[in-house]
């Protein structure tokens, strides 16, 4: 893991990008989507999910849009052996959303992290892997109940969240290659145009700029 | 801080976790007002503008301060007049580092005396908001215009004892708000406090004996 306040951010012409096979959403709808995560739930407890940011130029962060509207950041749910978040212990009974950060469960996480940007940005071959750098945690987002609303605390009065969604700092080297699933499209998005775009872009994605402003961005020129 | 790989390194800077204490550990007492400036809106653009020409960009620095109540953390804040909501904190003088500026105006604003500068901020910046001028809105990244900044708003997070006595300006009220009331009440708060929820969303704060 990556600790430092500077991100080095490279043009993105220095990447270079393919496609792979699709990678198809396992779900069609928001109401199929909340109705898998219940029986996961119920199956597995608490669903842990990261997710990543990647900064390129004066910043600009990619994502990855499904259809015509609908962008998320690179990432996903982790498996129940990565879950650092399952075996902490709870400080006063509440939800803390961190493993003491040298703790095996905490790299767990990280490495659950990686295995989900190979998985969409990464080709398939073993030998094209980036090797992601994966910096600080900038944020968490807490899923109360089983609807779309998510709150960066967890709110007083649930004992039990059913997803805690963490945002990590990727810090990309200056060469990549990276290889988009066919059906899915990656697109650089500046700053000042997710801040208070909640309508095109959700109340995770548009809040990012204010989680970032605490880094200094060196943009190393090509 | 260095660029590390492999294992973390606590050199405690990242230190994620911290205490609060409810708000009934601590006292709360008034001074006399601190007088503030009666101007015209023309006068006060007039006097920021010839600060600029000579200093620069003008920073502030702001104390996120957190108490537990109801098992919620509360953010401390100052209200002036009716609906102007403020955070601890205050202008940095040229030359003033951000941790001693803060020390100096939370004691101003909090304390009995200027000279207690007793205050325990944590690790590093929290958040920056910069203005491109000094009547538009806050933006969390620097303006892309090229033009240079007008001032700049820094945010710190600063830690309390388990008890301790506020001394309040009689014209200021201190109020302790509930982070879920700040999470979308941008119209209430402005851009700045009522982001702060997230901004403290990766620390895991630690409710101590309620």
């Amino acid at each position: 893991m990556v600790t430092s306040s500077v991100v080095n951010t490279y043009p993105l012409s220095s990447y270079s990008f393919g496609t792979k096979e699709p990678k198809m959403e396992k779900d069609t709808s928001v109401a199929d989507r909340l109705a898998r995560m219940k029986l996961n739930y119920m199956k597995e407890g608490m669903r842990t999910s990261v997710e990543a940011i990647l900064l390129h130029n004066h910043p600009h962060i990619l994502l990855l849009q499904i259809g015509n509207t609908f962008c998320k950041l690179p990432g996903g749910r982790l498996k129940p052996g990565e879950n650092g978040i399952r075996f902490h212990l709870t400080i006063n009974d509440h939800y803390t959303p961190f493993p003491p950060s040298d703790t095996p469960f905490c790299l767990a996480e990280i490495e659950g992290l990686k295995r989900k940007l190979s998985s969409k940005l990464a080709a398939n071959s073993p030998n094209m892997q980036p090797n992601w750098q994966i910096g600080e945690c900038v944020a968490v987002w807490w899923r109360p109940n089983f609807e779309t609303i998510m709150y960066p605390y967890c709110p007083p009065h649930i004992s039990k969240p059913k997803e805690c969604k963490k945002l990590y700092v990727v810090h990309l080297s200056e060469r990549e290659y990276f290889a988009v699933p066919k059906n899915l499209k990656l697109l650089a998005v500046p700053l000042f145009e997710l801040y208070d775009n909640v309508q095109r872009y959700g109340p995770v994605i548009s809040t990012i700029p204010q989680q970032l402003s605490r880094f200094q961005f060196n943009m190393i020129p090509a | 801080m260095e660029i590390m790989n492999g294992r973390l390194n606590n050199g405690g800077n990242l230190n994620l976790v911290f205490d609060i204490y409810p708000l009934s550990n601590y006292y709360f007492s008034s001074k006399p007002g601190v007088s503030s400036k009666e101007e015209t809106l023309g006068d006060r653009a007039r006097r920021l503008k010839s600060n600029y020409d000579v200093h620069g960009m003008r920073t502030y620095v702001e104390a996120v301060i957190l108490v537990e109540l109801f098992k919620h953390p509360h953010l401390l804040l100052l209200q002036a007049k009716n609906c102007i909501y403020k955070l601890p904190g205050g202008r940095l003088r040229p030359g003033e580092s951000d941790v001693d500026g803060l020390k100096r105006k939370l004691s101003t604003k909090l304390s009995a005396d200027e000279t207690q500068c007793q205050w325990e901020v944590v690790g590093e910046c929290i958040g920056t908001w910069w203005k491109s001028d000094f009547e538009t809105l806050p933006f969390p990244y620097l303006p892309s215009s090229g033009n240079n900044p007008k001032e700049c708003t820094k945010l710190y997070l600063v830690k309390l004892p388990s008890s301790r006595d506020f001394v309040v300006p009689k014209n200021l009220k201190l109020l302790a708000v509930p982070m879920c009331q700040l999470h979308e009440s941008r119209k209430t708060y402005g851009p700045i406090i009522s982001g702060i929820p997230q901004l403290l969303s990766r620390f895991a704060i630690n409710m101590v004996g309620s």
